[in-house]
């Protein structure tokens, strides 16, 4: 089916009012990822931007017309490993079972039980929706922060300039656990995005699946609110965020044989503005480099 | 199902929150423009906007943030963003 | 039921432990290895690859996600068992609350050890107490026959109704984890009869009942949750003497419920023991007595929920207590066990008096004869003096 047609038919099952924020990248993806996976579904959210925005209810009610849990901020893959195990031990394989978690609890304290639930091929779909920081909380600085940016703990003064360090790659280090299915996403990529939740989920019937998603953060990042698909498109378009999947082993890389500088991308976010142009430089070669870096696992 | 203040569960109904109160700018559909191709659908973070059998777009008003994705997004600029105003 | 069936076997406590989890029949076990517990999994483990039991065993990376894992299976309706000691259960702590919050039953094992630093890995009860406010049940245990009981008696109380809590069966590393002793393993069929099926019906993460479990709560509800969680805790003193006298109806053994006594009947001075410490102190009571020294034995089973009554009742018209706390308290200058009798005992209506002891850190023996000594310290001292006597230590 065509992948509007499907999103036309399928049925919302997140709240219709949260408070994530006006042109919030992650309450889109959110809503679309679970568009795909239906009701047959058992969702986690730890805590973050979706989990605060409501969607892991509230007193009495739930935030989605599907069970969720709020695990904790760093056990999601291991807490999402027991019910998966006990829905195969109940002979209901047929239930979803997936993580919707950001990148602090994905990349930073969520890694190590991550790490573990893929070495051992739990069957579970974990998306990973990355907006660069601890959004929720004010806009720290995680380790999937890009170089450069100005968040409220990598702040811009007279000695330092934003965040120091590299950004953590996520993606591939998934990909290194040699697990069913890895992919990344952008929202800007729709039917990409709708296709790699459907392939992702039937992975996860047998095998440990991961999705990577860009999630723009119009508050957190500095962009106008009805930009942030235009921000995803650029990311994408410039190599900042590569579109990829590991298929069992299988790589298959979007490549932009002319892609855009990237300073066309930095240039629309604010949490960049103090970059200068060699600060701008060094960030398009670690991307050049990045992409160079795929191009050869993708063609291995 | 809920046995209540035994273990803390939410089945009772869908907590839901009164977004369309924080707009500023509402989006609206210039019909004679629109294609009806859909993306405005697909890009709505909020879900806002439905399409009906026939692949005819509407927004709904009663949760649309107004964030304006949907205007910037639309290939036809068959939306356009109006200034709300207290009536 | 005929228990001449039931074998009687030599084996180590943590065996014990893993015979006792593998008789109550778990969907899902998880596996963590950690001094002096390691050989629970391991057994576990074991039988499970021989086909001898039908569990789901998960392998983590460590003892944060052992917890969360069950976590995820006991959300789903599993009955889980999961074991550790020290610094394992110092990494849970953070589902392991979640777990007596989210009122979801479980045993767990603690070989019982002393927290580092300094760095050690020998017996104590330094970690299973310091996690005693964390709203699990715990019952301390004084020998192998009593872990694998209590193990399965701990799933009857975990999954009543009126309790829906974890429970932690504790027993001291090395001195029973690595002890060898005589235990009778019951009969399968009559753990299935006494245990019956657990079935989750006060939460679920289900397609066909969606709901969200632990949204976002206010104040306003919070402390009903709490509230609850308290009175269940109240409620399980008398739901373990009832699962200790249905134990005894089918198995034979009886252990006294959520306390024990010794040669209490003309006791003028008590002491108290928690664990392990127990056979040792059976032993100096009568050789305390054939000194002439009218000697009781108070072994205290079940430090959450705390038999507080009674305590009371069995202290009331005694002349002093010493209690042997094999840990620290830190702030009073004292162990655990002995706070905690105090505050049992301070409506007690007559003076009294008590001392508080500390020994077995690190894994030191504390032997008969030091008991002894110890309460030859308590009725001299006790005996012209009421009110809380200087702290002894077992040196």
């Amino acid at each position: 089916m065509n992948y509007i047609d499907l999103i036309r038919q399928s049925e919302d099952l997140v709240t219709a009012g949260m408070s994530a924020c006006q042109g919030c990248g992650a309450e889109l993806c959110l809503r679309r990822v679970l568009q795909v996976a239906g009701r047959n579904t058992i969702l986690s959210i730890p805590p973050g931007c979706m989990a605060g925005a409501g969607v892991v209810g509230w007193n009495f009610d739930n935030g989605l017309k599907i069970p969720v849990h709020i695990p904790l901020l760093d056990n999601t893959a291991s807490f999402l490993s027991g019910v998966t195990n006990m829905y195969q031990r109940k002979n209901r394989p047929d239930v979803n079972i997936i993580a919707f978690a950001g990148d602090g609890a994905t990349a930073d304290c969520g890694f190590q039980s991550l790490s573990g639930a893929a070495e051992r091929g739990e069957k579970l779909l974990y998306i990973c929706y990355d907006n660069e920081g601890y959004m929720n909380t004010g806009f720290q600085r995680s380790s999937t922060s890009s170089k450069g940016s100005r968040t409220s703990t990598t702040p811009v003064g007279k000695v330092q300039d934003g965040k120091s360090q590299n950004q953590k790659y996520m993606p591939l280090i998934m990909a290194m656990h040699n697990v069913e299915y890895v992919a990344t996403a952008s929202p800007s990529n729709m039917k990409d995005m709708v296709d790699k939740v459907t392939k992702g989920i039937q992975a996860s019937k047998k095998g440990f699946a991961y999705i990577h998603i860009f999630s723009p953060c119009p508050t957190g990042w500095g962009h106008e609110t009805d930009q942030t698909i235009e921000v995803a498109r650029k990311a994408v378009k410039s190599n900042f965020f590569p579109l990829f999947e590991v298929e069992q082993g299988k790589w298959k890389l979007l490549d932009n044989k002319n892609p855009i500088p990237v300073s066309d991308l930095l240039n629309l976010l604010r949490k960049f503005s103090h970059l200068s142009p060699d600060d701008i430089a060094q960030i398009q070669e670690l991307v050049d480099k990045r992409m160079d870096l795929l191009r050869k696992l993708s063609a291995a | 199902m809920s046995k209540k203040f035994i273990t803390p569960v939410g089945d009772e109904g869908i907590y839901t929150l009164d977004t369309g109160s924080w707009r500023t700018f509402k989006p609206v559909m210039l019909k004679e423009k629109c294609t009806n191709c859909g993306l405005c659908m697909i890009f709505c973070p909020v879900g806002s906007i439905t399409g009906d059998e026939n692949k005819i777009y509407e927004i709904g008003y009663q949760y649309c943030k107004g964030c304006g994705i949907c205007a910037r997004e639309c290939p036809t600029k068959a939306i356009i963003m109006v200034r709300e105003s207290i009536e | 039921m005929n228990t001449n069936q039931n074998r009687i076997v030599a084996i180590s406590g943590n065996k014990s432990a893993a015979m006792g989890a593998a008789l109550s029949r778990p969907d899902l076990i998880a596996a963590y290895p950690i001094t002096p517990q390691s050989s629970v999994v391991e057994s576990l483990a074991q039988m499970i690859a021989q086909g001898d039991l039908n569990s789901t065993m998960i392998q983590v990376e460590s003892e944060h996600s052992a917890m969360s894992v069950v976590q995820g299976a006991a959300v789903a309706g599993g009955r889980t068992f999961t074991a550790t000691s020290a610094q394992g259960l110092a990494l849970m702590y953070e589902p392991y609350f979640r777990m007596s919050t989210l009122r979801l039953p479980m045993v767990m094992a603690i070989a019982t050890r002393e927290m580092t630093s300094p760095e050690t890995v020998w017996s104590g009860q330094q970690d299973a107490v310091s996690v005693r406010d964390a709203g699990w049940i715990q019952v301390y245990v004084e020998n192998n026959q009593e872990i694998l009981d209590m193990i399965i008696q701990g799933y009857k109380i975990a999954e009543h109704p009126d309790v829906l809590l974890p429970v932690n069966v504790c027993y001291d590393g090395f001195y029973l984890s690595h002890l060898t002793e005589r235990v009778e393993i019951p009969h399968q069929p009559a753990v299935d009869d006494f245990l019956g099926v657990y079935h989750a019906d006060h939460v679920s993460l289900d397609p066909d009942t969606p709901m969200a479990v632990d949204p976002l709560t206010s104040g306003e509800i919070l402390w009903r949750y709490r509230k609850g969680h308290l009175d269940a805790m109240q409620k399980a003193l008398q739901v373990i003497e009832q699962t200790d006298d249905a134990f005894e109806q089918v198995f034979g053994r009886r252990y006294g419920g959520v306390i024990d006594t010794y040669k209490m009947d003309d006791a003028d001075f008590v002491i108290v023991t928690m664990g392990a410490t127990t056979g040792t102190a059976r032993e100096a009571v009568d050789v305390a007595r054939s000194l002439g020294m009218k000697i009781g034995l108070l072994k205290v089973r079940f430090l959450r929920p705390f038999p507080d009554k009674k305590i009371r009742e069995i202290l009331s018209g005694k002349q002093g207590f010493v209690v042997i706390d094999k840990n620290v308290c830190f702030g009073w200058n004292t162990g655990v066990l002995y706070m905690e009798i105090k505050a049992a005992i301070s409506e007690l209506g007559h003076p009294i008096s008590s001392m508080p002891a500390i020994g077995g850190l690190g894994g030191a023996d504390i032997s008969v004869d030091q008991l002894v000594t110890c309460i030859q310290v308590l009725v001299k001292q006790g005996s012209q003096q009421p009110g809380q006597l200087d702290t002894y230590w077992f040196q």
